[in-house]
């Protein structure tokens, strides 16, 4: 029969969480450990290959690529958990609604969703970026009411399929409320396929971020965010190739270790 | 035919809501065709002209009306910055996007079919799971990650093909066609994954229903299962991703025309965004919506084609 | 009777198992044993049934002999012979070479074993290939009962249930195999229509002559078409014998269990009674229209008394769900009336019922997978909206035979028998007046299903609510209800006393359902 494919089953998790587990001490701790200033420019030290000093190198601007990199992921993940919570608890809130009302509120949300379904996403993001500003909270809002939608179709088919089965309708004939079931049948049997949709968006909201950063639209200079050192190393690769590895790596495994997380389901 | 009478009607009441809804949108947006020609040098007084000349005061109500008149007769405005017809500024850049798009369909789609229908009914070959990994991948990474380590790959390591486009957007196909293969082999990067893994989810649940084993123990050979039996079954889903794919490569190329500054769409819409271009930015938002509305209705009428059931309902 | 060249009767037995031993091994569990030194032959020509419970191992057997192995499975030791070959060492080439024209096999039609989106024409092509003449397809349609060229052009969707059997026949018999390996054969479709099946399967193979092997959980079925037959249990063949001495004079204690376990017309489990008392459902001119147009149930008359036991049988479409469905709320009422015995009108939707009517009107569903929340322990389940005590289910669940320890089980621990108890248990919790049951039996093997029945009588007489129960299984109703119901198309065709209408019955369907019932264990 089918099998899921996996490496080595036994240590498959342990990579998968310890890389997670790392970039999120990473992420938290940044700015508490020793390191040298993001923004601390020197010009005597422009382009320099890795040395005791800078670990990683400089930047065009003299800056230490360790420090950058290791702040860089701070940004998009703020904005990556904001923005995925607002559109997992409005989508699945939208969805579940829809397929409990039945009738014209769900025909009515329906529309909505497909409506929003439809929206050119990434034009949007350019535009809201470009138009006002780059505020991650301006952004953070936009993203999630964006990406709500594929959130609310799951949670409406799932929700559906699920009123069918027997058990609930027992917990019907046993007098149960509808939010009782809700919480009692629903969500239990809900929340793994959600939880893998959930995942799928947080990944796609930090792409997003960090391709609006490579674009010049997301996070701003002199912010250290992968997308944009990305972009701004680009042309100096032959000089320092770490400057451009380095963010690539550490976006590469992050995005890598949640899709592990997400295949195991 | 009922039914896809109703998606038609829905589909085009949806772009017309739409196409309203992002016109009062952009004009939202602060500045307009003045201001983004004459940008921070322009006086009051110039910008007012500006505007006086090309009825940019009318109410938005006004404004709106007219635009649409337009648009029905196939006219997509002007342009105030760049001084040009929009239609005449989009062509060539669409021509373009079409053609990088068209190479990445065809290198990534009947590869992907191909390579996921064998992997979904031989899962346990190594080559397999080597592609398998490769592809899963190739789907998490960014578009520019995928885009910039290819240009570092086959551009810079191995000079294979030119770095960054320096033809204009009007130039003759042929000019056109050494830039185009970096960015085409990116974007097929980025689908091929996409549909392969599709297909090959696909045909793994096809495989447990009892129609092929029964196929197979009645004599019916493997590569007629193959052929007849299972890819028809396991398509559907994959047409969708196909649709939302391809419309994809016509709206969503913005970052590898960036990296590469290949002159299709994308470019144009980042380059009409910075500049505050309204009157451009428009029309291809515009663009965008009814390509995915024009294949989510494709798609919905090829998997009814696939599938007798949907289409003798009622028998 | 298959000869060889010499026109001499082929002594090579045309399926053998060579003290087969298979276990099932995975990276997470241990390794299970699923058959135990299987040995078996059947010669050319034989009929043969294999008959089990769920995890005998009566259809890995059968697939064993196809040929057909899934990963997980390791032959510990022995050798299965089909038609001479080794299929399970032999390659992929000479697996072709057997497939179809030598060996087929009919798996059960439940779900699709016809590719939904060919015709039945392409089906045959793809089995026979593009030289064989439409005319000799016909005929091999009409062999199977299906006559007319309409047939060849249909998809799977447009036959019906039997239909679609008869075609996989056709198909399977194709190219002319020496042998023909069965699994389930009926149990997807209406007994009446199951039993045609199976006498058109007789028929055949009396005539083309090949080797025969059924599998199925069903005496019943295996005693149609099966001269021989084997027993199975936890992967052992238990016994074997002619079937009629099988049916008759069982010589092993599980096959004794297992032919006692089958509901028979004329043995009563549970003594029936007859009191006056008061009706606690009256339902008048009930009309119930599901999707669209389809009346589920049509003008219908009907009535519960109080600790009554009222049984109603009808084949797939009579109404009988609904008609539970109805009475507990689940569906609406388009006209007639709908009361319950204090005057209550049943046609009020669910959520605006009173506790005190919900409570009183519960029911138990057909598919054991379905009855409890997979998320869920039994205790959770019993108690989250019956608001149980510990006692209480504790007591709820000794009273159906379930052990305390079950309170902190999972459904996914727990067997087909035992699902359906705690369903049981926790409509129970509610202290019902009236208990509907859809079929809860159907889904588990017969020897089961016996113990789940007296389970279920002994419960009704201690707690004295009414019990409705519908079935598909004539025998199941006739040896447990006091009153019949006979629904067929959404109508009340018959109604009366078990004695009386299974007697005497008025109504020639009432008639045939017997008579076919009936059929089945006749040897």
């Amino acid at each position: 029969m089918n099998s899921s494919l996996r490496l080595r089953s036994g240590q498959l998790p342990v990579v998968v969480f310890g890389t997670l587990g790392l970039h999120a001490l990473v992420a938290l701790l940044a700015p508490y450990l020793p390191l040298l200033p993001t923004d601390a420019q020197n010009s005597a030290a422009l382009l320099q290959p890795p040395s005791a000093a800078y670990w990683l190198g400089t930047d065009s601007l003299g800056r230490d690529v360790f420090s950058r990199v290791l702040h860089g992921g701070r940004p998009s993940l703020v904005i990556a958990f904001a923005a995925t919570g607002i559109s997992a608890v409005s989508g699945i809130f939208i969805g579940a609604l829809a397929a409990l009302a039945g009738g014209w509120i769900d025909e009515a949300l329906s529309r909505v969703v497909d409506f929003m379904l439809a929206l050119p996403t990434l034009i949007l993001l350019l535009l809201i970026s470009s138009f006002f500003g780059q505020d991650p909270v301006i952004l953070s809002l936009a993203l999630g009411f964006m990406y709500a939608a594929p959130i609310a179709r799951v949670a409406r088919s799932t929700t559906q399929a699920l009123l069918a089965r027997d058990f609930v309708r027992v917990a019907r004939l046993q007098g149960g409320s509808r939010l009782s079931i809700l919480t009692g049948e629903i969500l239990p049997n809900v929340w793994r396929v959600v939880f893998t949709e959930v995942t799928m968006q947080f990944t796609w909201i930090l792409l997003a971020f960090s391709s609006l950063s490579f674009l010049g639209l997301g996070a701003s200079p002199p912010t250290p965010e992968w997308g944009l050192m990305i972009a701004e190393s680009r042309s100096y690769m032959t000089l320092n190739p770490l400057l451009v590895i380095a963010p690539i790596l550490m976006l590469a495994t992050l995005v890598l270790a949640i899709q592990g997380l997400v295949d195991r389901e | 035919m009922k039914d896809l009478a109703r998606r038609v009607i829905f589909s085009l009441t949806t772009f017309v809501a739409l196409a309203a809804v992002s016109f009062l949108g952009v004009d939202a947006l602060p500045g307009d065709g003045c201001t983004a020609l004459l940008g921070r040098f322009g006086s009051p007084a110039k910008v007012e002209a500006c505007r006086a000349e090309n009825q940019l005061n009318n109410p938005v109500l006004v404004r709106l009306r007219d635009w649409s008149y337009d648009l029905a007769r196939g006219d997509l405005g002007y342009s105030i910055k760049r001084d040009e017809q929009v239609l005449k500024i989009i062509l060539p850049r669409l021509r373009n996007t079409a053609i990088m798009g068209a190479v990445a369909a065809l290198l990534a789609f009947p590869s992907a079919i191909a390579v996921g229908l064998m992997l979904g009914r031989y899962p346990r070959s190594r080559i397999g799971r080597a592609i398998n990994q490769l592809s899963v991948i190739a789907m998490t990474l960014p578009e520019f990650v995928i885009a910039t380590m290819l240009w570092l790959l086959l551009s810079i390591w191995i000079p294979l093909f030119p770095g960054v486009n320096v033809v204009p957007s009007n130039a003759t196909v042929l000019q056109l066609l050494p830039n185009v293969w970096l960015p085409a082999l990116t974007l097929a990067a980025v689908i091929f994954a996409h549909a392969m893994r599709t297909m090959r989810a696909s045909v793994a649940i096809i495989q447990t229903m009892p129609f092929v084993e029964s196929a197979r123990l009645r004599g019916t050979k493997e590569r007629v299962t193959i052929a007849r039996h299972i890819l028809p079954a396991a398509l559907p889903p994959v047409v969708n991703v196909i649709a939302v794919d391809g419309a994809w490569l016509l709206t969503g190329t913005f970052v590898t025309e960036a990296v590469f500054n290949y002159q299709g769409l994308g470019r144009l819409a980042i380059d009409a965004i910075s500049d505050r271009d309204t009157a451009l930015i428009l029309p291809i938002v515009l663009f965008g919506l009814a390509v995915y509305l024009a294949a989510s209705l494709s798609a919905d009428m090829c998997v009814r084609l696939l599938d007798p059931r949907l289409r003798t309902a009622g028998q | 009777m298959s000869v060889n060249a010499d026109n001499v009767p082929d002594p090579t037995p045309v399926l053998e198992f060579s003290d087969v031993s298979v276990e099932v091994r995975n990276e997470r569990s241990r390794s299970r044993a699923i058959l135990d030194s299987i040995s078996l032959r059947i010669e050319h020509g034989e009929t043969v049934g294999i008959v089990g419970g769920s995890g005998s191992g009566k259809s890995t057997l059968l697939r064993l002999a196809a040929g057909v192995f899934s990963a997980d499975l390791v032959l510990v030791h022995g050798r299965v012979s089909t038609v001479g070959t080794d299929l399970l060492g032999a390659t992929l080439a000479e697996r072709e070479k057997i497939y179809g024209s030598v060996v087929a096999l009919v798996a059960q039609s439940i779900g699709e074993a016809l590719t939904p989106h060919l015709t039945v024409l392409s089906h045959f092509r793809d089995t026979v290939g593009r030289e064989v003449q439409n005319e000799q397809l016909l005929q091999s349609l009409a062999e199977v009962g299906l006559v007319g060229e309409k047939y060849l052009k249909r998809f799977p969707h447009q036959l019906s249930g039997g239909e679609r059997q008869r075609v996989l026949l056709a198909l399977a018999l194709a190219r002319s195999p020496q042998l023909l390996l069965l699994d389930e054969p009926t149990s997807a479709l209406d007994a009446g229509i199951g039993t045609a099946v199976l006498a058109t399967i007789k028929r055949v193979q009396q005539i083309r002559g090949f080797a025969l092997v059924c599998v199925s959980h069903d005496l019943g079925v295996v005693s149609q078409i099966a001269k021989r037959t084997a027993v199975m249990n936890a992967g052992r063949i238990v016994e074997t014998g002619a079937t009629a001495q099988v049916l008759q004079a069982p010589a092993h204690a599980y096959t004794k269990v297992l032919v006692s376990s089958i509901p028979k017309l004329d043995q009563r489990v549970r003594e029936s009674s007859s009191r006056k008392s008061e009706a606690v459902i009256v339902c008048r001119n009930l009309t119930v229209v599901r999707g669209g147009a389809t009346r589920a149930i049509e003008s219908l008359d009907f009535e519960v008394k109080k600790g009554e036991v009222v049984g109603i049988i009808g084949e797939s479409g009579s109404g009988k769900s609904s008609l539970l469905a109805a009475i507990c709320g689940l569906v609406p009422v388009t006209s007639g009336t709908l009361h319950s015995g204090d005057g209550y009108d049943l046609s009020t939707a669910l959520h605006l019922r009173p506790r005190r009517i919900l409570s009183s009107i519960q029911m138990v569903f057909q598919n054991p997978d379905d009855s409890l929340n997979p998320a869920r322990t039994v205790a959770q389940s019993l108690s989250r909206y019956t608001h149980a005590t510990n006692d209480q289910m504790c007591a709820g669940l000794r009273s159906v035979g379930l052990d305390e320890q079950f309170l902190s089980r999972r459904p996914r621990e727990m067997s087909g028998g035992e699902k359906q108890r705690a369903a049981i248990a926790r409509a129970l919790l509610s202290n019902p007046q009236i208990l509907l049951l859809d079929e809860v039996t159907s889904a588990l093997d017969v020897t089961v299903q016996a113990a789940v029945m007296k389970t279920l009588a002994e419960v009704q007489q201690t707690m004295e609510f009414a019990l409705v129960i519908v079935s598909h299984d004539i025998a199941l109703i006739a040896s447990f209800v006091d009153r019949i119901l006979v629904l067929r198309n959404g109508r009340l065709i018959e109604q009366g006393l078990v004695a009386n209408v299974i007697g005497s019955p008025a109504d020639s369907y009432t008639r045939s359902l017997i008579e076919i019932s009936a059929q089945r264990v006749l040897v």
